[in-house]
């Protein structure tokens, strides 16, 4: 029960939200900025940040009833300005064909497009008015205030989201605080939320490992952990989120731009043009704590006064000292180090003299090799050039046995023996030496071949001989 | 009354109903309780205003059960208006005109079914707290249109919590004599609300919203 008390600190509450966070770094001026969605859409884009490109707005009756609908593309979305929690969006996904019968038969039917919703049903230019004049009327605005209303472009969905999101777009959510991300989460629609995002109507939040953009952990609608989405076998966690780092950065700018201290920043990935920013929001939900089963309070008091200068290293502090949790996990268990396709390696060769460069790890190779040039930097230029001095095909000195074809290299310094390479460019016989490897803070002593890589673009892979400690992770 | 504190006396002296002076005294309790309630409870009922007037309006009913059953009333036929009106597609103000006449008649014929099974208690109800609860319903609408009827009817279970503990709070004849004796002690009321606005722990329904994560925590 007392532990109970004290973890309770870690987390943050709508008191401790509202008192210690939004009051003090939210001021009212950079707030009413973030409610009005026109007003920071301008702000944002100014601020060379990507956001959904505003088709039309329509401020009052006057405006609506002079509305050439004909103007409207075939997909957009309809938004409230001053909305809030994803009340009072309307999206179309294609228009209605118009048969050439009703053209000729009414002249109305060919100003007055009709479009489709995504769930089949239509909308006509008199449901559209009547929901125009909700939303100026401010049924759906904060406070009933009058609003104005206006269309934007429709993202399209990821594919890789296609199979986690239920019609409607997921978008990424990053608490901002003093410049560094806090928090995210991946928000997916559901049936039940009606193709919003927003927990509170029902999405999915999954928690996101700031360091690796990796999902972890899920929360349907206010409080329930799932594992899958509802009613399929689709996993939620593990789900690796592109463009992470720029979604990051993103979300530090919009911070920047907005003028608040705290703030959760929403940003969509569309098919073409990548990460769109959404909208910026002043009074971000906790729930995203339950989506990483984590703490904000924590995490938020940790970074209180630090002095970060740019967008760019903010992102860096949030991502090392939130981050990292999967890939520790999963080293923990396996006892393994997780390693990109693409590693960092320090060389050591004879009289300590290293190299420190970047190494492809290649799982279709055996041997790890390095090419003759490096070899001279590690101090083996005389066996490069001795070995270079014999010419004997493989062809030549295949039939030999063992013992005669070291008699042919033996003389060479520092060699370590020769092995038989079958690569798609034919079989070799090449030098190996022995060198030690530190990858990872791994140190791995070890025979290598040398060939000459002059012509590719790394000039070290290693092979699986060395990979036993690793396990490779092609996304990293 | 034994012990009548000399400010209660003077009030009552330059005409103002004993009554009346006690009422206004509960208030600043009442209120405080509601801030209690939202602060470290975590129950928000509609706001500070609506939980108040219902208390009030339920310390004005014959019966405490009237009360609730024009409260339970109010909400039903907005929630059923709701449905109702849906297909109509109609603007906010005439929509909540059109659920507030229609929740007048239905107030109406509650009346008068309760004289007809000779419950001559809930027809004595005065026009006062019958007013008060249907002008509530406009706070329900709003929560409706917002945040859905789901959320809408939580909130109105709320209300009705905290009005029902403000009501026992406030006819409490202990805590009454205490005013009338020591009316000075509202004053306390203050601190309180102070420490209330400034404490920044989880509340108890957020224990429960996060117990997964707490479980989670090391």
């Amino acid at each position: 029960m007392f532990e109970q008390f004290k973890n309770a600190r870690k987390l943050l509450g709508l008191n401790a939200r509202n008192l210690n966070y939004i009051r003090p770094y939210n001021k009212k001026k950079s707030k009413r900025l973030a409610d009005d969605k026109l007003l920071s859409k301008r702000a944002l884009r100014k601020g060379g940040i990507p956001v959904p490109k505003l088709l039309a707005k329509i401020k009052s009756a006057e405006e609506l009833e002079n509305f050439d609908w004909a103007s409207l593309p075939a997909t957009f979305a309809l938004k409230p300005n001053r909305g809030f929690g994803g009340g009072g969006i309307l999206v179309v996904y294609g228009r209605k064909k118009v048969s050439k019968k009703i053209l000729q038969a009414d002249e109305q039917a060919i100003s007055e497009p009709v479009w489709i919703k995504s769930d089949g049903s239509k909308v006509t230019v008199s449901d559209l008015k009547s929901h125009i004049l909700n939303i100026l009327d401010g049924a759906f605005s904060l406070s009933n205030m009058p609003d104005i209303a206006f269309f934007e472009e429709r993202l399209t969905l990821l594919k890789l989201f296609k199979p986690y999101a239920y019609k409607g777009i997921p978008d990424i959510r990053v608490i901002v605080f003093n410049r560094i991300p806090v928090m995210a989460m991946l928000r997916l629609p559901t049936k039940e939320s009606g193709g919003k995002a927003n927990l509170q109507q029902g999405g999915i939040g999954v928690g996101i490992d700031l360091s690796s953009g990796v999902t972890t952990t899920a929360v349907l609608g206010k409080g329930k952990i799932v594992d899958y989405v509802p009613g399929t076998r689709m996993l939620l966690s593990g789900i690796r989120i592109p463009y992470w780092k720029e979604i990051l950065l993103l979300a530090v700018k919009a911070q920047e731009i907005s003028g608040m201290g705290f703030l959760g920043a929403d940003v969509a990935i569309d098919r073409e043009r990548g990460p769109v920013f959404l909208e910026i929001n002043a009074r971000p939900g906790l729930g995203i704590q339950v989506a990483n089963l984590a703490g904000l309070r924590e995490r938020l008091e940790r970074i209180k006064g630090l002095k970060i200068k740019t967008a760019a290293r903010g992102v860096r502090v949030g991502r090392d000292l939130f981050g990292g949790e999967v890939e520790e996990e999963v080293e923990e268990i396996s006892g393994r180090k997780v390693i990109g396709t693409i590693e960092k390696v320090k060389l050591i060769g004879r009289n300590e003299k290293t190299v420190e460069i970047e190494a492809k790890v290649d799982t279709g190779a055996g041997f790890t090799s390095i090419d003759t040039d490096l070899a001279e930097q590690l101090g083996f230029e005389d066996t490069v050039t001795e070995f270079q001095k014999i010419e004997a095909t493989y062809q030549d000195i295949k039939h030999l046995s063992k013992k005669e074809r070291w008699d042919i290299y033996k003389h060479i310094p520092h060699l370590e023996s020769t092995v038989v390479i079958n690569s798609a460019s034919g079989s070799t016989y090449r030098p190996t030496i022995k060198i030690t490897v530190v990858m990872d803070g791994v140190v791995i002593p070890t025979k290598v071949t040398l060939i000459n890589r002059a012509h590719l673009k790394y000039p070290i892979i290693v092979g699986k001989r060395n990979l036993k400690k690793f396990l490779i992770d092609v996304n990293k | 009354m034994d012990n009548i504190s000399p400010i209660i006396s003077f009030f009552v002296r330059q005409g103002v109903p004993l009554e009346t002076v006690i009422l206004l005294l509960i208030l600043p309790i009442i209120v405080t309780l509601i801030a209690f309630f939202r602060q470290v409870v975590g129950i928000k009922a509609f706001g500070i205003y609506t939980p108040a007037i219902v208390t009030f309006a339920f310390l004005a009913v014959p019966q405490l059960r009237y009360g609730v059953i024009v409260f339970i009333s109010v909400i039903l036929v907005g929630m059923l208006m709701r449905v109702a009106l849906k297909g109509l597609r109609i603007l906010y103000l005439p929509r909540v005109a059109i659920t507030l006449s229609v929740i007048a008649f239905s107030i109406l014929m509650l009346l008068a079914l309760g004289g007809y099974m000779q419950r001559t208690g809930l027809a004595s109800v005065t026009i006062f707290p019958i007013l008060i609860m249907i002008t509530i319903v406009e706070k329900f609408v709003v929560v409706q249109i917002e945040k859905g009827n789901k959320a809408a009817v939580i909130l109105a279970i709320e209300t009705l919590v905290i009005s029902l503990a403000g009501y026992y709070l406030a006819s409490w004849p202990l805590l009454i004599r205490g005013i009338v004796a020591f009316p000075w002690m509202i004053l306390i009321t203050i601190p309180i609300n102070i420490f209330l606005g400034k404490w920044d722990g989880l509340r108890l329904t957020e224990y429960v919203r996060f117990k997964d994560v707490l479980k989670n925590l090391k």
